[in-house]
């Protein structure tokens, strides 16, 4: 799919939980193409000595309105800066950009584990494995209560609250996404584990699958500049040399990864 | 219709519109954003004999109006090129600049070599500045003896157009340009990016793994028109220069300053069609002050 640069209108950007936003935009042309786990690469329109794009997973989309949702969580000055941007606004967006998760297949199951943020780009995935018929098991963790802003979106897609987990334990188990997993994978025949969250939570979850035989894939996030490939900013070690996080990923095979 | 071609040292440019190497790879990764048969030439990627891994990540770091990298010309060796990226670029309407990097003398005079062989080729950049190795890059574009020695090198393997990159972290950059113009160049390329670093204050820590790394973007953009002025005035090669051309208005500006061409470099991660407006720029600028030849704007500043 040729990726395209599309000035999108900012319908909403909402603080939802601690340095935690929902902005929905539209953009017809990204929304129609946008896949599960691939990410969109926002210009800080209006904002260009801070010349560099962010990239941002795409959290949800709606194809007959032509709209895209994104959750990003403020890290620094870009992220700080969209907070700021107001309904109507417009941001150019390249998208949509990577290699997204592998849609499971009707009768297969399959282990979603979100941590923080990275509970975003598993969403449309969750719904699409959910839709071909595959069963879903999903564990969502978060710092705390609040934070766990993706919750009632996976709840009501799915007819069922997920497996959270709280490091405060505010909400859910207490303590990491890994004890709630180790147990699900334990009690159940996966067909595959998918991950995406801090590294050393993807790092754990990959070992957990690798020890139960089950496929993962991981998302990673590295330092971006160009988005489509030509930088060479973004690198990830893998088994096979170095690859684009942006082009070659953002998705990995958990064992191609070298950590 | 204003006339945009330009002779950048034997290398026909139907524009004077190329990007800055590395910025841009061999061009396949922006053909959804760009028409690369309304580009002046492609420079590609820095190239290597046997292919470098580059630096370890992180390898950049965003600064006001700017940006530090230090990837460290990551790139699968010059035979890899040529197989890839040369050969589609070969398919494309557009002249190929290869830019050319070594360890050693040895490596630049191989590389150039086994570019030779392919007929796809247009011209070479020879790339004696950059930051991000630790031996040869920006080590021989500091002494006038060892850019000498590259060039020389290069010069005696190929009559195709030969254009040398220089850095400016240099005392006086004329004279590296100087030497370069001895030895044979056709046309001088600038500026490559400052030497330059960034700090996490909170963490202690440098942001980038190499801790140092090259400062490129708008931020640069006086720096380079100084180098190209400064060059200009010393040599009579043409100049390709560089540095945060952003818009139509940055290359006149480079022209001005006595560029015959120009390239686009961080511009193209911020807005990927960049090159493409930068050419329209040129020519809106153009139809509106009357200039009827780019050729005339070329060290036409008045001071």
């Amino acid at each position: 799919m040729a990726l395209v640069d599309e000035m999108a209108t900012v319908l909403s950007n909402q603080n939802v939980g601690p340095r935690l936003y929902i902005m929905v935009l539209r953009c017809p042309q990204i929304a129609e193409q946008v896949m599960p786990g691939q990410f969109v690469h926002v210009q800080l329109t209006g904002f260009e000595n801070h010349i560099l794009r962010r990239p941002i997973s795409v959290f949800d989309v709606n194809r007959e309105e032509g709209t895209i949702t994104l959750v990003y969580q403020v890290v620094g000055v870009g992220t700080e800066w969209m907070t700021t941007v107001a309904e109507g606004a417009h941001l150019d967006l390249i998208g949509a950009i990577g290699q997204g998760w592998t849609v499971p297949e009707a009768g297969q199951r399959v282990l979603i584990v979100g941590g923080g943020v990275g509970s975003a780009p598993l969403f449309i995935l969750s719904k699409m494995a959910r839709q071909a018929g595959a069963q879903v098991d999903i564990i969502l963790a978060a710092a705390t209560k609040d934070a766990l802003v993706t919750l009632p979106y996976y709840t009501e897609a799915h007819g069922g609250e997920p497996v959270c987990a709280t490091d405060d334990g505010t909400y859910g188990y207490a303590g990491f996404a890994t004890e709630p997993a180790k147990k699900l994978l334990a009690e159940t025949t996966y067909d595959r584990v998918y991950v995406c969250g801090p590294e050393p939570l993807m790092h754990i979850i990959a070992n957990l699958a690798a020890e139960a035989h089950v496929p993962c894939e991981l998302s990673m996030e590295k330092r971006m500049a160009c988005g489509v490939g030509a930088c060479l900013s973004c690198i990830v070690e893998t088994v096979d040399g170095r690859k684009r996080s942006c082009v070659d990923g953002p998705v990995f095979p958990a064992e191609k990864v070298v950590w | 219709m204003v006339n945009t071609q330009v002779n950048l040292g034997g290398l026909i440019m139907r524009n004077p519109v190329t990007v800055a190497s590395g910025t841009f790879a061999a061009g396949h990764e922006y053909a959804d954003f760009v028409d690369l048969s309304r580009m002046g030439a492609v420079t590609t990627k820095g190239v290597s004999l046997n292919g470098w891994a580059g630096n370890e990540s992180p390898r950049i770091a965003e600064t006001p109006s700017g940006m530090l990298n230090s990837i460290g010309l990551q790139n699968p060796g010059v035979k890899h090129l040529i197989e890839g990226d040369i050969a589609w670029l070969a398919t494309q309407d557009v002249p190929c600049i290869v830019n050319v990097s070594g360890h050693s003398v040895d490596e630049y005079h191989a590389v150039v070599e086994a570019l030779e062989e392919c007929p796809n080729v247009h011209a070479y950049e020879i790339n004696i500045s950059c930051p991000n190795v630790d031996a040869g890059g920006m080590t021989f574009g500091c002494v006038p003896e060892k850019a000498a020695e590259v060039v020389r090198a290069c010069r005696n393997v190929t009559k195709r157009p030969m254009i040398v990159k220089l850095t400016p972290n240099v005392t006086d950059i004329t004279e590296i340009a100087k030497v370069a113009e001895a030895e044979g160049a056709d046309a001088i390329s600038l500026i490559n990016t400052l030497l330059g670093m960034a700090i996490d204050a909170k963490r202690r820590k440098p942001v980038l793994a190499r801790v140092v790394g090259g400062l490129s973007g708008p931020a640069v953009k006086p720096v380079a028109l100084r180098c190209v002025w400064q060059v200009h005035n010393a040599v009579k090669v043409p100049l390709l220069g560089m540095g945060g051309v952003t818009t139509g208005i940055d290359a006149i500006e480079f022209m001005l300053a006595g560029a015959t061409a120009v390239a686009v470099g961080t511009a193209n991660f911020m807005n990927p069609h960049a090159t493409m407006d930068v050419v329209d720029g040129i020519i809106a600028y153009c139809e509106e002050q009357g200039v009827s030849d780019v050729n005339e704007l070329i060290g036409a500043l008045d001071c």
